[in-house]
């Protein structure tokens, strides 16, 4: 009888410290930091797929408005300035380096958005339909930018809740050597969420 | 004496207020809320005639039966300031529709007041139902009709055209999808709330002490996050000590009060969206990364 209570507490203690480990957040840390992984490669996926359209867009356009030279090699000159900048999810650590990636991309849909306005003054441009789909699809991918955006901002709230909050943040520090992750500014969120500027001179 | 009385009776629907204030208070940050999810043509601006609505909605169905792919149309009297991306998004992440894994819905929304009209193609429809291809329907199928007046026709030609673009993309599954319960956070709190006090109840036998640490320390290992795990399995904790003395002294009682608390608790965790009385329409869990395309008209 009294061996059969010392087991019974012991296994009791093991299940018990199986429960605190959990409870001490290590598989929600590990989690976490996928998940604001995979949340970033969105994100890089998406202004890929912006760049991607940009050689097609730059040649129709030149079709019909070839003058409009300033503007072209504007967009081509941010275009490669923005692909230059490789974040993968290792270097997302650096935060000078999220800034440079945040500023090329943003010098991009800036020169996005002067070439979609000069667009404007060429009516048989704006009739093209291949120019029609291009512009379809980059207003769908600055569309899916924002999501993918707004998908990892959220995502790296929840990670850095976790690595700040106590007690988890003793296993994030000690255990997993983990920081808080760089994340978009509200303002610049703001910027993007905006469809570019059309301006007429 | 009395008056304190009072107070204590009214002490907990209070603290329970508080409690699900905290929860809904984000859903008040956003000035137009996602209506509920009541059936496939949710005319709210009220566009369509009953005639309209049926026809729609059978062919909804019946594209749904052959595909599983779930379309929905919208209809919105005004946006109210929202602007017109982010709120389509919101509402088609909110109702989830299109499959879980294949992710194949799509919404089309109608703002009467802006004269918007935007296409939301699910992450599996993107193949097919591209952004040039959206704006393709938008602008020849639906805005010409929308212009001349003809709103119930550019969403029939609009929905038609829809369908047409995503047919054959998929096929529906064998079975109609049950949407998967026990996913959400209540149902795991629970489960890791009876299986911690059962087993420590049954291992109280043995021990007192060793019941509760037991129990305690299952509960905590099943419970999703930090927070929910302590507090479950404090209450396991205390379940396990209080019904274990309650067993011990009278065997069965305390037994009797828990099973009638656990089956109270399993009505929380079903009572999810989507439950429409006739039609029993809801998403079926399907996730959108923004694509489609917006016009005007």
């Amino acid at each position: 009888m009294r061996r059969a209570s010392v087991m019974s507490l012991g296994v009791g203690l093991v299940i018990l410290f199986a429960g605190l480990m959990s409870g001490c957040g290590y598989n929600d840390l590990q989690g976490l930091d996928e998940d604001t992984k995979a949340a970033w490669s969105e994100v890089i996926n998406q202004y890929q797929r912006r760049a991607d359209l940009i050689p097609n867009l730059v040649a129709t356009v030149k079709g019909y408005a070839e003058h409009e030279k300033e503007t072209l090699e504007g967009v081509v000159q941010a275009r490669a300035q923005a692909t230059g900048i490789q974040v993968t999810p290792e270097t997302l650590k650096d935060p000078a380096a999220f800034e440079q990636f945040q500023k090329a991309q943003a010098g991009l849909t800036t020169a996005l958005g002067r070439l979609i306005a000069i667009a404007e003054n060429y009516p048989n441009l704006k009739a093209d339909q291949s120019f029609r789909d291009l512009q379809s699809q980059l207003e769908g991918t600055e569309n899916r930018i924002t999501v993918a955006r707004k998908r990892y901002i959220d995502r790296v709230a929840e990670y850095n809740k976790k690595v700040r909050f106590f007690p988890t943040n003793l296993t994030a520090k000690f255990l997993l050597h983990m920081e808080e992750k760089p994340n978009f500014t509200v303002a610049d969120e703001k910027a993007v969420a905006k469809p570019p500027e059309v301006k007429f001179n | 004496m009395n008056l304190n009385n009072m107070s204590r009776v009214w002490r907990k629907p209070a603290r329970l207020f508080v409690f699900l204030a905290m929860f809904l208070s984000p859903e008040l940050v956003w000035s137009l809320e996602v209506p509920p999810l009541t059936g496939r043509v949710m005319d709210l601006a009220h566009v369509l005639s009953a005639s309209d609505a049926d026809r729609l909605t059978a062919d909804l169905q019946a594209h749904e039966a052959t595909t599983g792919n779930q379309v929905v149309v919208l209809t919105l009297p005004s946006l109210e300031g929202e602007p017109l991306e982010p709120f389509v998004h919101r509402v088609a992440t909110t109702w989830k529709l299109g499959q879980k894994g294949t992710d194949n819905g799509a919404l089309l929304l109608v703002a009467l007041k802006e004269r918007k009209v935007r296409i939301e193609a699910g992450y599996g429809l993107e193949g097919a139902l591209t952004d040039a291809k959206s704006a393709q329907i938008i602008r020849n199928e639906i805005v010409p009709r929308f212009r001349s007046g003809d709103l119930p026709g550019g969403i029939a030609a609009g929905v038609a055209a829809i369908l047409k673009t995503i047919e054959g993309t998929y096929q529906a599954p064998e079975r109609p999808a049950v949407p998967a319960g026990g996913g959400d956070i209540v149902g795991q709190i629970l489960i890791a709330l009876i299986v911690g006090v059962v087993f420590g109840l049954a291992l109280s036998n043995v021990n007192r002490l060793v019941g509760a640490l037991a129990g305690t320390g299952l509960s905590l290992w099943l419970s999703p996050w930090l927070l929910p795990a302590i507090v479950t399995g404090l209450v396991t904790l205390l379940l396990v000590l209080v019904l274990g003395s309650a067993m011990s002294g009278r065997r069965g009682g305390g037994f009797d009060d828990w099973t009638s608390y656990s089956s109270r608790g399993g009505g929380w965790g079903s009572g999810s969206f989507g439950d429409s009385g006739g039609g029993g329409f809801s998403g079926g869990g399907g996730d959108f990364g923004g694509g489609g395309a917006s016009g005007d008209w």
